[in-house]
């Protein structure tokens, strides 16, 4: 194994340390402290713990990516911060409308295939000047105030995927780099974080359904980084996903009537028919990312 | 680019180390305003918007200031003439600029975010003023998107004089409406902190508010096409 090899599995081992440890510390210390899980608690002032741990979690990567580079004195110069926008602004433009179209199409496809029966005008009636506003504020937040979906991307976009593409081919780096995004999360999936913890296979189901779903994003968010040499886009991506997911949009627009029936439904149906647009950006994205030219050796 | 948003940076530290440090006492304020009402948040929602849009309004305001001396710093013949003689020209010269003034604004953004989410806590999620932020954030840069082409164009402080007057027209319209407009639903109600943000939160004004964000990146984007333009004929009328 030659020496460069080396230092890149050596700095991939700290960055990843570091990333996880605040998790799997803090979780279950919340958990003992307040005798629910974070996620899936009664207690009013744990949704507040819990938005708090979200935003600042989300900017533990950047910090562990900070602290890597500081000690292992790797330099700054391709690190992803800049922004270059000469023929890549279709990737730019792609990382705010590809999240908005995905939550559309989960929308569409939960009527579609289990709401029979309903016109989209009574399965969604709540489409006025005042919840298109909502939308459009939400969307402009997303983009706007980027922050802790940054620190995130900072970490697995910008210092992860390029260590991984150095060690191993694009597939596996894909792969291998969304399961570990997933892993991450599974404190929070532990906690009830996406699934809650009442459902079959608690909490390991959780935690693979959290592993694929990255493995997916992974593609188009590893993608528009390469393409753009950019941490942004992707940022910009990840936070629209967060925030303007179908089963928020479902609560925004939808009756009460479709929210009742929605609940109904089975683990599987709702992840089919809500993951059903990332699953399509997914296999476009990598087979343009297969395409794609090999990425410097930046990191 | 890099460099030249570096240069900015160097030449107006005094500027930007005052605008953070500002908005930092600023939210620490907030933040222990939001310790001490903790009890009783729920009740005094209303007042913590209030006090927060001003505080929030005065770290946007300061960091808006910094926008007259990065101008200022480079208005003169010698350093237009360096400025236009880069690899990047005067266009890269003028974007630097944009850069670096939406950096600041950022930072301006973080910190108060940040500052907004340790109050969510504080407060147990009662009250939090994201859309504030977002807004002050749209707002200033509307504003930049506005001045900085006069700015350019006729030196920084006819633009500020230019700036003066179309904020005076803004609150001439504003005053216009409070005196002949409907104003029922403030004039009427015992709470008119209370009823001001209720009449924000009806969906007419919520969708144009909407378009706020939106609207000031394309202004500002759309500025910054004007500005590298104007800038030769701007560079001019430069005192030496």
């Amino acid at each position: 194994m030659s020496n460069e090899k080396r230092l890149t599995i050596k700095r991939l081992a700290i960055f990843l340390v570091i990333s996880f440890l605040p998790f799997v510390i803090l979780i279950p210390l919340l958990w003992n402290v307040y005798g629910e899980p974070l996620y899936a608690g009664e207690n009013e002032q744990l949704a507040a713990i819990a938005y708090v741990v979200g935003v600042f979690g989300m900017m533990i990567p950047a910090a562990a990516v900070l602290i890597t580079r500081l000690a292992t004195k790797e330099e700054f110069e391709k690190s992803y911060l800049g922004a270059y926008f000469k023929g890549k602004s279709g990737y730019w433009a792609a990382s705010v409308i590809v999240p908005v179209l995905e939550s559309i199409t989960g929308l569409l496809m939960i009527w579609a295939f289990f709401i029979s029966g309903t016109s989209l005008h009574d399965a969604y009636p709540n489409i006025n000047p005042q919840t298109i506003g909502e939308f459009i504020l939400q969307l402009s937040s997303s983009v706007i105030i980027f922050f802790p979906a940054f620190g995130e991307e900072w970490g697995w976009r910008g210092y992860m995927m390029p260590k991984l593409l150095k060690l191993m081919p694009k597939t596996a780096a894909i792969v291998v780099g969304g399961i570990i995004w997933g892993l991450w999360h599974a404190p929070l999936t532990v906690a009830g974080h996406n699934f809650g913890t009442d459902y079959p296979g608690y909490p390991f189901t959780g935690i693979g359904i959290m592993c694929l779903e990255c493995v997916l994003m992974n593609c188009f968010l590893t993608l528009v980084t390469e393409k753009t040499r950019s941490i942004y886009p992707a940022a910009f991506f990840h936070m629209i996903h967060n925030n303007l997911n179908p089963t928020i949009l479902i609560l925004v627009f939808a009756s009460a009537d479709t929210i009742q029936r929605i609940n109904e439904m089975s683990l599987p149906e709702k992840l089919l028919t809500t993951s059903g647009g990332t699953i399509v950006t997914a296999v476009i994205s990598f087979i343009l990312f297969l395409r794609m030219d090999k990425p410097q050796k930046s990191a | 680019m890099g460099g030249l948003i570096y240069r900015n940076f160097y030449t107006n530290i005094s500027s930007f180390r005052l605008s953070v440090i500002v908005s930092a006492i600023c939210c620490a304020s907030f933040v222990f305003y939001s310790f001490t009402i903790r009890s009783d948040a729920e009740n005094q929602s209303y007042l913590l918007y209030i006090i927060a849009f001003l505080l929030y309004y005065f770290c946007f305001m300061l960091s808006g200031l910094t926008s007259t001396m990065v101008f200022q710093t480079d208005e003169n013949k010698t350093a237009s003439a360096f400025a236009i003689s880069l690899p990047h020209g005067g266009k890269g010269h003028i974007q630097s600029k944009y850069w670096y003034l939406l950096i600041i604004l950022l930072t301006t953004l973080f910190i108060t975010f940040i500052s907004d989410t340790i109050s969510f806590l504080i407060l147990g999620g009662k009250f939090s003023a994201l859309l504030v932020l977002l807004l002050l954030f749209s707002g200033r840069l509307l504003m930049f998107a506005i001045e900085i082409p006069f700015m350019v164009r006729f030196g920084a402080m006819k633009g500020i004089k230019i700036k003066g007057i179309i904020v005076s027209v803004i609150l001439l319209l504003v005053i216009t409406y409070l005196m002949f407009g409907d104003i029922s639903w403030l004039l009427y109600s015992d709470d008119p902190a209370k009823a001001l943000i209720n009449w924000l939160k009806n969906g007419d004004i919520i969708f144009a508010l909407s378009l706020l964000p939106p609207f000031s990146i394309f202004a500002y984007w759309l500025s910054c096409k004007i500005s590298v333009k104007l800038f030769r004929e701007g560079a001019e009328n430069y005192e030496q």
